[in-house]
């Protein structure tokens, strides 16, 4: 394939706006595959993805079209996750890519997090075609829409593509408009190899598969390639593209999307973002890499049976093959023993992955509560990063502590402006601006805490403005606050996992609703059990849960075993989510208690 | 080999507020039309089981002596002509203090009925109208005065605790009314709420005052104390007995022993498969009628769940698991299997090893249900 016969573009929407309804359209209008073949969102591969109608994983695509011009073009999708968690992920898809839709529902109109990836994409000097979607909803105003994205975006509408992915209006103009205006990506075939890896994959035949974009010269079969970064060679034994299943291919050549794979067994040697090169005639200097991606979220992550730790340990190197931005080390607690403290993109990104390390990897864990990384100035003029509440120094060698602000973008309805605003004030927020996006829809910025963005900020917004609000943040700066650590007692003895860091004023406010939070939680045992929240010594709520006075003694009628064999496995199946701290048995739910609390 | 038989009559003059059991209150030509089927099976039972000696027969229900004495004679008839006996073969029949007669008790043991079992629960009659039941405490009396005159040696009386509205003096005052009776055996239960009964909806709605859970533990307290003091031992958590007057039926069932049910709803167990007759007593009829089977809901039992029955249902009774019969049944050691969390309950006081038997303590009795979820073992385990 001729490089002027390439597309390479990505999809940028919003959440539930209908890009994976659209991919799905092109894949099948292209013929790429039948309609037998396709499953419902074919790119959205896991089972997690397709349950909750989201993306995580970035993954391409090749389709075939023969343009107006009776022409055969190659476009490559490259298709990008949509939530603010995995931002890095859009801006690795978008490097690879010449231009993007940009899709918007057309009774929605723009939203947060597209704004953040439409921005992104402007940056990477992106060709970008609108598209309205869903316009034959009842409650569709494609006209304000494509006023609002000339207005907040700055972008010409005046050749925006009206569709509906899920009726199928408007498939071809957009493919049309694919070939029209996205430019074909530049470079040559003959000079000395550059690919960008974008991506990769670990499979267990195969090993390492590298997802790349050619950007000058070729890929054959057998050739030695290096990773200019790690510097590792290797010989590329299978060279293809998505089909989105994997297909094998002759070549990859500039301009061309797809896979490489070889004798590369360590996910290690394969950093995303790394060039590609030959090994025998190396490029003279690498692409422009990505920048590192770095976790906002930590937890710790333990098994509920502490025999698993290893399977654990597997688990979680497993997923990060596939996964980048998860990072983990190996963590010890008093009282959940042997574990991993784990960093994430976001509470989604960790959401997912504790999920997945259930599902797929039938572990059960106890996963506590989130923390963001403070700055932590002792007085001895050192300071240190604080990822876990209970590493905090006592507070006589604390000078100060600076904690992660973030600048909170907030699209709303004007009708519920005075809601966002009382909950970003009640989550310790700073006002910065606000837009009018037209004459009904207001952009609010914020400085916030991440502290408390992780808490309950985006569940209270959505709730509090039926849903219409759409987030995103992005870290601003670390602001020195007053925060204190909120223990918690359990029969006396402290538990270090459900150690949390608040900001003072709201200590006492937190403290007792997780005491009766926890109350609610944790089951009557065989001896009553005080459950006491404390900062330093002192003792700021105390609740008890009553102990179980005894079973009741019950007939067994006429041997009817399975009856009472019913009853022991619930009780077992119940046991089997509690984890033993000291003499307490704590089911899992309670780690993660103070993100339930209103 | 000898088995256990248990004959379900499932007919009642009332259904008790709190009771969940299959049983109902039948018209007479249905009770009738069951008696045929019940009849029916019991020979059909006795010609499939021949070369089984049987050692112990309950007739449980529901209510056995809600049914006429014609009825009630019909069944003993037929059991005695379809089975084998053991020469001490132990014959229990349920009974309700409010449907008995002298005649009708006379019957019973002259058709070899050698143990009754009345259910009395309490000998206060506002409790007893409180749960539903139809006879009062001075008709528990006199039943158990007329069923000694008929002959009978071996009487048991249940007795429940934590009823709505009892006070511990009302429990007190019941267990020495039962103590007075003289009888041979004494069980105690508590009361429970079962989804589908009156209480449960009753509860729902707030209508249910049930004594709190420190109230009921001192009446657990009380009798678990009184009974063995007057010289009934707990040989199970819920059964007392007079020296050589334990239930050998109901010992059967923790004892691995086999048993066959006959009638609606009756469970059976072979000691490698486990099933139930059908539920439906008109079901049950026609299915018999029409010569269909009535067994269902087949278990066929895996070595793990065996492992696990064989220990949680032994550690009812006094004597507990005995570790011997384990490996000789199993091949392998009960601590092969079950060590760690032996070890665990021991150092929580719950279960107590005496050489070769594991026993619950005084305190594993109270919380049984957390030792016998300890015996339960993981599905993928290998129960080497």
């Amino acid at each position: 394939m001729q490089t002027k016969n390439i597309r390479n573009f990505s999809i940028i929407a919003h959440i539930d706006h209908g890009k994976s309804t659209l991919a799905d359209r092109l894949i099948e209008y292209t013929g790429t595959l039948s309609k037998r073949e396709m499953e419902a969102q074919v790119l959205d591969s896991m089972d997690l993805e397709r349950e909750r109608g989201i993306t995580i994983k970035a993954q391409t695509v090749r389709l075939d079209y023969q343009g107006k011009d009776g022409e055969m073009y190659e476009l490559n999708l490259i298709d990008t996750p949509g939530h603010v968690d995995f931002t890095y992920e859009v801006s690795r898809s978008l490097a690879a890519c010449e231009g993007a839709l940009l899709v918007v529902d057309a009774a929605q109109g723009v939203e947060a997090q597209t704004l953040a990836n439409v921005y992104m994409a402007m940056e990477n000097d992106l060709e970008i075609i609108p598209v309205i979607n869903k316009i034959d909803l009842p409650s569709a105003e494609p006209e304000m829409v494509k006023q609002e994205i000339e207005d907040v975006i700055g972008l010409d509408t005046s050749d925006a593509v009206m569709a509906s992915a899920k009726s199928g209006i408007g498939i071809e103009a957009i493919l049309d408009k694919i070939v029209e205006k996205i430019p074909s990506p530049a470079g040559d075939p003959e000079k000395p190899l550059k690919a960008l890896i974008f991506d990769s994959n670990f499979d267990a035949y195969k090993g390492v598969i590298a997802h790349i974009r050619v950007m000058e010269g070729c890929i054959k079969p057998g050739m030695t390639l290096k990773m200019m970064a790690t510097g590792k060679s290797f010989e590329v034994t299978d060279i293809g593209c998505f089909r989105p299943a994997p297909v094998i291919m002759p070549e990859l050549s500039a301009g061309q999307v797809g896979f490489i794979a070889g004798s590369l067994k360590n996910v290690k040697d394969v950093r995303v973002g790394d060039t590609v090169t030959n090994a025998l005639d190396p490029a003279a200097e690498a692409l422009p890499g990505y920048r590192g991606v770095n976790p906002m979220v930590y937890c710790g992550l333990y098994p509920v049976d502490s025999a698993d730790y290893d399977n654990l340990k597997d688990a979680l190197e497993k997923l990060q093959l596939n996964d980048a931005a998860l990072m983990f080390e190996p963590e010890t607690s008093t009282a959940l023993g042997f574990g991993y403290r784990c960093g994430f993109l976001g509470l989604l990104h960790m959401d997912v992955i504790q999920e997945r390390l259930e599902r797929e990897y039938n572990l059960k864990l106890i996963t506590t509560a989130p923390s963001v990384i403070y700055h932590v100035y002792k007085t001895n003029g050192e300071m240190i990063k604080i990822d876990n509440p209970s590493n905090l120094p006592p507070p006589t060698e604390i000078d100060h502590i600076k904690e992660p602000y973030v600048k909170a973008t907030v699209i709303v309805p004007n009708d519920y402006v005075g809601a966002v605003m009382e909950i970003s004030q009640e989550k310790r927020g700073e006002f910065k601006n606000m837009d009018y996006l037209d004459v009904n829809r207001v952009m609010i910025t914020y400085f916030i805490p991440l502290n408390e963005i992780i808490y309950d900020y985006f569940d209270r917004l959505k709730s509090s403005t039926r849903g219409y609000a759409s987030l995103d943040y992005e870290l601003a700066d670390y602001r020195e606050s007053k925060l204190v650590k909120l223990d918690v007692l359990l029969n006396g003895e402290a538990v270090d996992a459900l150690s949390i860091i608040v900001h003072v004023d709201r200590a006492a406010m937190r403290g007792r609703q997780l005491a009766a939070k926890l109350k609610g939680i944790i089951p009557q045992q065989m001896f009553e059990i005080p459950i006491q929240a404390a900062i330093g010594n002192k003792i700021i709520a105390r609740e008890t849960v009553r102990a179980m006075r005894k079973d009741v003694l019950a007939k067994c009628y006429g041997g009817d075993i399975s009856r009472k064999r019913k009853l022991l496995e619930k009780q077992k199946e119940g046991k089997k989510r509690m984890k033993s701290v000291g003499s307490v048995e704590v089911p899992q739910e309670a780690f993660m208690a103070i993100l339930k609390i209103d | 080999m000898a088995v256990g038989l248990y004959i379900h009559i499932p007919f009642c003059r009332q259904k008790c507020f709190y009771c969940d059991f299959p049983s109902g209150i039948g018209s007479e030509a249905l009770q009738e039309e069951y008696t045929e089927a019940l009849c029916r099976e019991i020979a059909a039972q006795g010609s499939s089981l021949s070369g089984a000696t049987v050692d112990t027969v309950y007739i449980g229900g529901g209510t056995p002596t809600a049914l006429p004495d014609e009825l009630l004679a019909k069944i003993l008839r037929a059991l005695w002509a379809a089975f084998v006996f053991a020469a001490d073969v132990e014959c229990t029949v349920e009974a309700n203090p409010g449907t008995v007669t002298a005649e009708k008790l006379q019957l019973l043991r002259v058709l070899g009925a050698n143990r009754l079992s009345f259910g009395v629960q309490s000998f206060d009659d506002a409790l007893l109208r409180g749960i539903g039941r139809i006879h009062t405490g001075q008709e528990a009396v006199e039943a158990i005065a007329l069923a000694k005159a008929a002959g009978f040696k071996n009487i048991s009386l249940d007795l429940m605790y934590g009823l709505p509205g009892q006070a511990l003096a009302d429990l007190e005052q019941s267990v020495k009314m039962a103590l007075a009776q003289r009888v041979s055996h004494i069980s105690i239960y508590g009361l429970q709420l079962e989804e589908g009964t009156a209480f449960a909806a009753w509860e729902s709605q707030g209508k249910l005052v049930l004594p709190d859970e420190a109230l009921t533990e001192r009446m657990y307290d009380y009798m678990t104390e009184m009974l063995p003091a007057n010289g009934y031992e707990r040989y199970e958590i819920s059964n007392f007995a007079q020296k050589g007057f334990a239930s050998r039926h109901n010992l059967g069932y923790w004892q691995d022993r086999p048993y066959i049910g006959i009638g609606a709803a009756a469970h059976s167990y072979d000691k490698k498969r486990r099933w139930r007759n059908t539920v439906d007593v008109s079901a049950y009829n026609r299915k018999i009628a029409a010569g269909q089977r009535v067994s269902e809901a087949e278990e066929v039992l895996s070595r793990r769940i065996l492992m696990e029955e064989f220990c949680f249902l032994a550690l009812r009774t006094k004597r507990g698991i005995p570790a011997a019969k384990f490996k000789e049944k199993f091949g392998c050691s009960l601590w092969a299997v079950y060590g760690e969390s032996i070890r665990q309950l021991q150092a929580r006081e719950l279960l107590a090893v005496d050489g070769e038997q594991l026993y619950l303590t005084a305190l594993g009795m109270k919380y049984g249900n957390i030792v016998f979820a300890e015996f339960l073992l993981d599905e993928e385990s290998p129960a080497k």
